[in-house]
């Protein structure tokens, strides 16, 4: 059996079979999955400095010099790195005294803050599987984002309590902006939102709740839908970053709506994380430094704030490595552009637009393919994966030992 | 002469095209599930367009041509979806609020048909922008 | 899926009986309830004028002659690969009732839909409740479709 760190799902039970180089049968991947798996033969990076094929020696040795050389360097991405790698990506920040942020910083971080701090009630997906009769998809889309997520856990399958299942005893509620694939599911509890318009409806549900007449939209629905949640035995919301870009600031609304939810009855949620271990890295960062993103390590203390966010650091830093991230595809074009600027290190298995603009890249080994380790899926469970295909690349976490022995 | 549209475009995902991504950043299928507009069918009629109509879509931060395509979804008129990719992120604000989470869920931007010579933004011109 | 009216549509629409039906729409019906086979349309096979429709025809036909015996079409293109028709198949749930039936990918030869190489496959398709003359109308692979992937003809 081999684990796809294809998303914070990770699930376990994958068949895969390889022949010449080349993924021959795999059972029980999605088709996310099998893109992910297919990876693992095309677009490889090479060891490079300034676009021209090196020595990874060369590599790693011009790597540690650029940051040695950084006053303020950034160390960004580590949502795609197993727990062992990211545990060396703090030790080599405090090293160097570098800013150290992920994805989540963009997204569900602010979220998951109140997860790991235990503001918001959570549970594991298990629970969902055995217990849940309601689960809201609120700004999320799994059918896309996390495609087994209603397979295995949150609508079709049957568990402890749960047996007849979506049959008769499971409902799934879908708020977002547009019509997704996982709203066309359960079309009869979909309800649309403006975009932006996450809060109002927050609050329209604790009207509801509080016995009032709600503000915005369709009263009938709403009175039906606050019900329902009444009726609820056992709930979980699934935050998605529709709701968390919508919401930003107003984070308290969702507080104070679980408060709500669990005077009357129990309702847990689960961040629907996208990489497979951004949660592992919140938590290591919140053992490690306090805080679960956005930290800097200049002067020895671990710094958090606004400032230490890759979006800002982008902009500051002098030198920056990208470790199992393509910033340059998936931030702002301001942000992307800051970043091609500086003297960028990448540790990729692949070619990406950030290898592309990179002075130094080194190839690494895919996690979970190639690589073992430790992730933590997206409801905090811990899961341990051996390689499925032999490599003589190195992981992340033996390059970044590498660098840091080279500094 | 087609109107000039004003939208607001929400970003969101699609399977197909992310397991195009994984397969290839550079590849023309990535592009082609990639470098796409979703658009109501009244918009779609204002901008006299067809499915793969070229579109140029710009706003403050940036511009891109891409192609127009129908939504399936109910009514939606004056909201576009695009999919996260280097395409949508050239129209995306580094300027953040509180939250400090970049607006990738309401973009506003104007859209227009295209002269005929203009094609769709290739992922080479998006690296030459960046690298600028 | 394509109408009757389509397919009538693609057909010489002369009545000519050659193929034992009274009437190209009756043909048409019959196309399509997979009681019929394109090449038993003779003047559609040997006539060069109607080669432009033939070739549409068949296009058209495809997915209707590759359907199972239960009238199953998979669309491997639209496919998530999500397994939810493999998690509500009422086969499989009975076949693994602690694999299928809790979300795990199956492992029972048993078993009627899988996901490989990140689409649903069928197999045993003999055990589908659409099947054989207790057949009953069970719809729960293609209700729980997001792709519309799975259909009944």
């Amino acid at each position: 059996m081999a684990i796809c760190t294809g998303c914070s799902l990770l699930c376990e039970d994958i068949v895969a079979t390889y022949e010449n180089g080349a993924l021959t049968h795999v059972k029980n991947l999605c088709r996310k999955g099998h893109g992910h798996f297919q990876a693992a033969f095309t677009e490889r990076t090479v060891p490079m400095i300034d676009g021209e094929q090196v020595t990874l020696d060369r590599a790693i040795a011009k790597a540690a010099e650029i940051l040695k050389s950084a006053k303020s360097p950034l160390l960004y991405g580590w949502s795609n790195s197993t727990l062992e790698a990211q545990a060396a990506g703090i030790k080599l920040a405090e090293k160097l005294g570098a800013t150290m942020d992920d994805t989540s910083s963009f997204c569900q971080g602010i979220l998951m803050e109140r997860i790991l701090s235990g503001k918001i009630p959570s549970c594991t997906l298990d629970d969902v599987r055995n217990y849940a009769d309601t689960s809201i998809f609120w700004g999320s889309d799994p059918s896309s984002s996390h495609p087994r997520h209603l397979s295995r856990f949150s609508y079709y399958p049957r568990g402890e309590k749960r047996q007849k299942s979506y049959e008769e005893e499971r409902t799934c509620i879908v708020v977002d902006v547009r019509k997704s694939a996982t709203a066309r599911l359960c079309s009869n509890y979909y309800f649309r939102v403006a975009p932006g318009g996450d809060a109002q409806f927050m609050e329209a549900i604790l009207a509801v709740l509080e016995g009032k007449i709600p503000k915005v939209g369709d009263k009938k629905k709403m009175i039906e839908l606050g019900s329902h949640l009444k009726k609820t035995k056992w709930g979980v919301i699934f935050p998605g970053p529709g709701m968390i870009d919508s919401l930003q600031d107003k984070m308290e609304l969702f507080e104070r709506l679980l408060a709500k939810l669990n005077e009357i009855t129990t309702f847990k949620v689960i961040p629907m994380v996208g990489h497979y271990n951004m949660r592992g890295f919140n938590e290591l960062m919140l053992e490690k430094t306090g805080f679960i993103n956005r930290v800097s390590f200049k002067g020895g203390a671990a710094a958090h704030g606004p400032e230490h966010s890759a979006l800002v650091a982008a902009k500051t830093c002098d030198a920056a490595l990208v470790i199992g991230s393509d910033p340059l595809s998936a931030l702002p074009f301001c942000t992307a552009h800051a970043l091609a600027r500086l003297p960028l290190i990448a540790i990729d298995p692949r070619r990406s637009l950030t290898t592309d603009a990179a002075k130094v890249v080194i190839p690494s080994a895919i996690s979970g393919l190639e690589a073992g380790g430790t992730a933590v899926r997206m409801d905090g469970v811990k899961i341990k994966f051996e390689p499925i295909i032999d490599t003589n690349l190195l992981s992340d976490e033996q390059i970044l030992t590498r660098i840091m022995e080279a500094i | 002469m087609a109107e000039v549209v004003e939208v607001i475009i929400v970003t969101v995902r699609d399977i197909f095209q992310d397991e195009a991504g994984r397969r290839s950043r550079f590849s023309d299928e990535y592009k082609n599930l990639s470098a796409l507009i979703i658009l109501d069918k009244q918009d779609m009629i204002r901008l006299e367009a067809k499915d793969g109509q070229k579109l140029l879509v710009k706003n403050d931060v940036g511009s891109v041509v891409v192609a127009a395509k129908t939504s399936e979804d109910d009514m939606h008129p004056g909201l576009a979806f695009m999919y996260n990719s280097p395409w949508s992120n050239q129209l995306v604000s580094d300027n953040v609020c509180d939250g400090s989470i970049p607006g990738n869920k309401r973009i506003k931007a104007t859209l227009s048909t295209t002269e005929e010579n203009m094609d769709i933004t290739q992922i080479s011109e998006l690296q030459a922008r960046m690298q600028s | 899926m394509v109408g009757a009216m389509e397919i009538y549509m693609l057909l010489p629409k002369t009545n000519c009986k050659k193929c034992g039906l009274p009437t190209c729409m009756a043909f048409a019906v019959g196309l399509l309830g997979r009681e019929k086979k394109v090449d038993e349309c003779t003047p559609l096979i040997e006539e060069k004028k109607y080669e432009a429709k033939l070739k549409k025809l068949r296009e058209v036909m495809a997915p209707i002659e590759n359907a199972s015996e239960t009238g199953l079409i998979i669309h491997p293109e639209r496919c998530f690969g999500c397994g939810n028709c493999v998690v509500a198949c009422p086969v499989n749930v009975a076949a693994e009732p602690t694999r299928s039936a809790v979300g795990l990918g199956p492992e029972s030869e048993k078993v009627i839909l899988r996901v490989e190489d990140g689409v649903v496959v069928a197999n045993n398709l003999k055990e589908c409740r659409r099947f054989g003359p207790n057949k009953t109308l069970c719809n729960a692979c293609t209700a729980t479709c997001p792709s519309k992937a799975i259909e009944f003809v």
